[in-house]
């Protein structure tokens, strides 16, 4: 037995067995004990496959089989027995669905949902055609079919990206479409007041053929030449708007939907390439620029802003800065899909660049196996190393929208891959698709799935527009208990003696290695025989200290096909990688607010000073209570504002209270010179000595308002003065 | 728009328009007439808003005070009478992009245009309303109108005004979505011209009800309260009619009133003397019946014409056989 302790402990330090004990044969098919239950994945209802719906309402693009099937059955199936059997033919025809997408069958769900119906139909059942037609009917939305697979991330960004570009493209076709109409309307107004709008032969066809002999168009053109009015279209402003109409009409950013826009060939914005992409958009530049330009001209022409002495200057000189970076998001986003593992450090380099430009990139960077061979080989593992890189990368460049995720966990994420291909600038999405690599008859949902549970890829999302600290931006939201170091999980087993044991068991980095065929020689099962208490579970021994030689082995319980239990030591490496893992995933976290460093020390200060204080009033309370403070004396009521000495003016001078005047034009009708109007149109003294006193005493009887104030008399010689001073009296 | 073209550089060219770029015609009003103060009031108001006169509409009835668009170098119609409202919502509903003012007479709005004005403070279509209130017909020489007081002489009442008047503020208040009520005097022009302001910034159906003196029929009607501040009740708020210190010292008269208070609104409406004025109320909440209703389709030659046709086919007796 000691001997067996011996070669267990170094095959976990070296990897060797001593004794050449042989390795587990693959026939057993084993698999870590938390995925066993998944051997058949087409019998389950999960998130796969997807319906990528055509015509949807935003954010209803993507669309899983299950989620369409259960509202197809709560709208066509009554709640009652009726309802029970519809539920049941429907949950059947969704299982052949994903029979038949599992074994490669592809299409829309219409075209598969007439295959299987075909299928299940033949069975001859009572009543199934009938559930079926019902629940058909039922169906909110049509489009293609996808299962989790190698294909399927790079379909699903593009469907979600045409989704968003055609939003995008329906807002700037009505503003050019509203542009062009109203530009129109200005060319045609322009024409009807022109000599040539007025002719005979124009008005001749403006009126109706009915009563054209009714009247005389020639007498009627020179009637309305004789009254052209001034304000005529010029020459050089018809120009301009006939070329912007034109501009307008032929860009091949946003085609108009269902035609080519002008016989034009609209722009192509998908590329497997970063560097194909960057030079069409350098390409296109100058015809972006066009109608930037274009668009803003002709905003101000139908606002009738455009000044020409000013805005032409302007156009030539800084035109270019009509397209700044706002205006780049305006028009369509690059998607390039790429093969992280293809990538070159050069495409490394050039796709940061870009992104870090800020151009409108939205980057698919896909990755089929996380678990290849490390780049720098010596002798480390470091999974997922380029692939993790490259987002956290990205994020470093601080105005790029940055998702990664696993390929299963996609659908949950819809929102967010929405989100990121609608943001005003560049967005990167390393998605892992689990269709790479040597799991054998693992679906690669699984292979995914197990990648993000065991932190190995995991799931995140940082969004720069969502606010401006980490907190707003950063989400590891997504995660199974991204409160742990690793995800717990309940299995079930049956002991020798036949009874059920349940434990809770932590998915680490371990389980998803074990089961890839290439890392088989870091796991050794032992026979049944040899297990002892030495033997503990990874996670177990993944929080031990490590100091001196080892004193238990680490084992991961694996599943075979006949559903045996077994154990396998794990290889130090493996443990050594798994806490790499952990310790990545704990940064994540602490970035995402989970068991954050600085506020957990900041918390501890505020809860001692608390403390502190705490107990420092309750001393404080034991003694004699402060006086109540009292009462701070009520502000002194309202001091009515002092009233401001009337402005003494000299009454010998004639004024009036010009902001009160109502415009009445009564004193401007008796002397227009005297009384003037100021820019207000509210009257004030002119010139006074533009008339007699007794127009001064007869505007103040007649302002309504009493605002005149006619003065003394200054010329002592017109007559009748005695009189006209007394009736001054009451205005002085 | 979506395209965001640096505004801050394309609208560089400001333009400072002077009153005078609003003057149309010399008005034709009496001297003295209480439409003059409204006139250069809302004249302010233009150029203060720099308000563009192609951008701009003004639509009336018929009456003296309908007269107000010949005198404005903007758009105008000088419409039917009682029909003002009507012909302002269809403005709206088809150029959203317009400032729409509505000038109406007593008679023009509260008689003949009664049903119309109902229906616009239930639509509450963005429009700046001006009810010139002189309590009689001007224009075909003083005859009551339903907002003469009882008991004045009249052609049409020469024994004097049967009923009591109606008054126009409480009957806005009462219908459905009323969204902005304020009433001003023709004679103060410093809190005309604040109310007017107000009104043209309110976006809905701002009703403006302006006591407008006509000296040439009834020259002696607003003395009382011409001469008297202490009959003008000044309502001011924060949120309402704030007024100068020069102002304030000669009206005295004053209360605290909050727009947003509707009950208060219709208590302090149905008083007539002292005369409220101020923003009685205001509801900002309320939606026009134009941005219910937008198509957002773009009126094309096409659409507008397919739209006629077959407007036009229901009423077309067609030949035998004719589908
Ligand atoms: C359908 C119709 N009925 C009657 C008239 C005659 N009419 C012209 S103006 C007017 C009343 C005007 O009074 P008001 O609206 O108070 O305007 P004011 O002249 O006082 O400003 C009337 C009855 C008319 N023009 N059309
Ligand atoms: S009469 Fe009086 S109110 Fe009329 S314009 Fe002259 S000053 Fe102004
Ligand atoms: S009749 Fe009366 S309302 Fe008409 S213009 Fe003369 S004063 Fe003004």
């Amino acid at each position: 037995m000691h001997s067996e302790l011996q070669a267990q402990l170094a095959f976990h330090l070296t990897g060797v067995w001593s004794a050449g004990r042989p390795e587990a044969s693959d026939a057993l098919e084993l698999r870590p004990a938390l995925l066993a239950a998944y051997r058949n994945l087409s019998r389950l209802r999960y998130d796969f496959p997807l319906v990528l719906a055509r015509n949807a309402p935003h954010g209803g693009a993507v669309q899983s089989l299950s989620g369409l099937m259960d509202r197809a059955i709560e709208d066509a199936a009554p709640r009652d027995g009726e309802g029970e059997r519809i539920r049941g033919h429907v949950l059947r025809m969704e299982q052949a669905i994903r029979a038949l997408v599992a074994a490669g069958g592809g299409g829309s769900l219409a075209t598969l949902w007439d295959t299987a119906a075909g299928r299940l139909e033949s069975s001859g059942e009572d009543l199934l055609a009938d559930s079926l037609s019902r629940a058909r009917a039922a169906l909110k939305a049509d489009g293609e079919v996808l299962d989790c697979g190698k294909a399927m991330p790079a379909r699903l960004f593009e469907h979600a990206w045409r989704t968003v570009q055609e939003s995008k493209a329906r807002r700037f076709r009505e503003d050019i479409d509203r542009l062009i109409l109203r530009l129109s309307d200005i060319l045609a107004a322009g024409l009807a007041l022109s000599e040539e709008g007025r002719s005979p032969e124009r008005l001749r066809a403006e009126v109706g053929a009915a009563h054209r002999e009714a009247f005389d168009f020639e007498a009627m053109s020179r009637l309305l030449a004789g009254s052209l009015p001034k304000g005529t279209l010029p020459e050089s402003r018809r120009r301009r708007i006939a070329s912007l109409v034109s501009v307008l009409e032929s860009q091949r950013f946003f085609p108009a939907p269902g035609e080519r826009a002008g016989g034009v060939e609209p722009y192509a914005f998908v590329f497997e390439s970063c560097a194909a992409a960057l030079r069409a958009f350098r390409e296109r530049r100058p015809a972006m620029i066009a109608l930037a330009q274009a668009v803003a001209v002709a905003r101000l022409e139908v606002e009738n802003e455009y000044v020409e002495s000013k805005h032409d200057a302007f156009f030539e000189e800084f035109g270019e800065n009509v397209l700044g970076p706002k205006g780049v998001t305006l028009f369509p986003d690059y998607l390039v899909r790429i093969g992280a593992a293809d990538m070159q450090a050069a495409g490394h380099a050039g796709l940061m660049e870009a992104l870090g430009a800020g151009l409108p990139l939205k980057v698919l960077a896909q990755t089929d196996d996380i678990l290849d061979e490390s780049p720098v080989r010596d002798g480390q593992l470091a999974f997922g190393a380029r692939s993790r890189q490259l987002a956290a990368m990205a994020i470093a460049l601080s105005e790029v929208y940055v998702l990664q995720s696993s390929a299963s966990n996609l659908f949950q994420l819809r929102e967010r891959i929405l989100r990121g291909l609608e943001y005003p600038g560049p967005a990167l999405f390393s998605v892992f698709s689990g269709a790479g690599g040597a799991c054998g008859e693992l679906a690669p949902y699984l292979v995914a799935a197990a990648a993000m549970e065991s932190r190995a890829f995991p799931a995140f999302s940082y969004d720069p527009s969502a606010g401006e600290d980490w907190a707003s931006r950063f989400s590891l939201e997504n995660n199974p208990r991204a409160d742990l170091d690793w995800p717990v999980h309940a299995i079930a087993y049956e002991d020798d003696e036949h009874q059920r044991i349940s434990e809770e068991l932590a998915f680490t980095l371990v389980d998803f290695v074990g089961c890839d065929r290439r890392y088989a020689k870091h796991f050794a099962t032992i026979p049944r025989a040899m297990w002892n208490e030495r033997m503990i579970a990874v996670p177990e021994y993944l929080v031990r200290e490590t100091k001196g030689p080892p004193e238990k082995v680490p084992c991961l319980p694996l599943v075979g096909r006949d559903g045996t239990l077994h154990r396998a030591i794990v290889g130090e490496k493996l443990i050594r990688e798994a806490r790499r893992c952990r310790e990545a995933w704990r940064s994540l976290q602490e970035l995402a607010g989970i068991h954050n460093s600085h506020a957990e020390r900041l918390l501890a200060r505020e809860r001692k000073a608390w403390e502190e204080q705490r107990t420092a009033h309750a001393a404080a309370a034991l003694g004699p209570q402060p006086a109540a403070e009292a009462p701070a004396p009520a502000a002194a009521p309202g001091v009515p504002a002092q009233a401001e000495p009337e402005e003494e003016r000299p009454r010998d001078e004639p004024y009036i209270e010009t902001p009160r005047c109502t415009s009445c034009n009564e004193c401007t009708q008796i002397n227009d010179k005297m009384f003037v109007y100021d820019s207000n149109k509210q009257a004030s003294i002119g010139d006074p000595d533009a008339g007699t006193y007794r127009q001064l005493v007869e505007a103040a009887e007649s302002c309504q308002v009493s605002i005149i104030h006619p003065g003394r008399p200054r010329n002592p010689a017109e007559p009748g003065l005695d009189e006209l001073i007394k009736r001054a009296e009451p205005f002085l | 728009m979506t395209i965001t073209a640096p505004e801050c550089l394309l609208r560089l060219y400001e333009e400072h328009p002077d009153l005078e770029d609003y003057q149309g015609g010399a008005p034709r009003w009496c001297a003295g007439c209480g439409d003059n103060a409204i006139l250069a009031a809302v004249q302010r108001l233009c150029r203060d808003e720099a308000l563009r006169p192609e951008k701009t509409a003004f639509i009336s009835g018929i009456g003296c005070s309908s007269r107000f668009p010949h005198y404005m170098k903007t758009y105008g119609f000088h419409g039917i009478h009682g029909r003002a409202l009507p012909v302002a919502e269809g403005v709206r509903m088809a150029r959203p992009d317009l400032h729409v003012f509505v000038s109406t007479g007593d008679g023009d709005c509260c008689s003949i245009g009664a049903g119309h004005w109902i229906h616009a403070v239930r639509y509450n279509m963005n429009m700046t309303v001006f009810l010139h209130d002189n309590h009689v017909y001007g224009l075909t020489k003083k005859q009551a109108s339903p907002t003469s007081p009882r008991g004045l002489r009249t052609n049409t009442t020469p024994r004097g005004a049967y009923l009591e008047a109606l008054n126009p503020l409480t009957v806005t208040l009462g219908v459905q979505n009323a969204s902005f009520v304020a009433q001003a005097v023709d004679w103060i022009p410093e809190i005309l011209y604040s109310i007017v302001s107000a009104a043209f910034h309110h976006k809905g159906f701002s009703f403006v009800r302006i006591l407008q003196r006509c000296p040439k029929f009834l020259p002696d009607l607003f003395d009382p309260w011409l001469h008297d501040p202490q009959k003008v009740l000044v309502l001011t708020h924060d949120n309402g009619l704030q007024l100068s210190p020069g102002l304030a010292k000669v009206h005295k008269n004053r209360r605290e009133h909050d727009p947003a208070d509707l009950d208060r609104a219709r208590e302090i409406a149905s008083g007539a003397d002292p005369i409220p004025v101020g923003i009685l109320y205001r509801n900002p909440g309320v939606p026009c019946y134009e941005d219910l209703r937008r198509s957002g389709k773009l009126r094309t030659g096409a659409f507008v014409r397919a739209g006629l046709e077959a407007e036009l086919d229901k009423f077309t007796i067609w030949p035998q056989g004719h589908a």
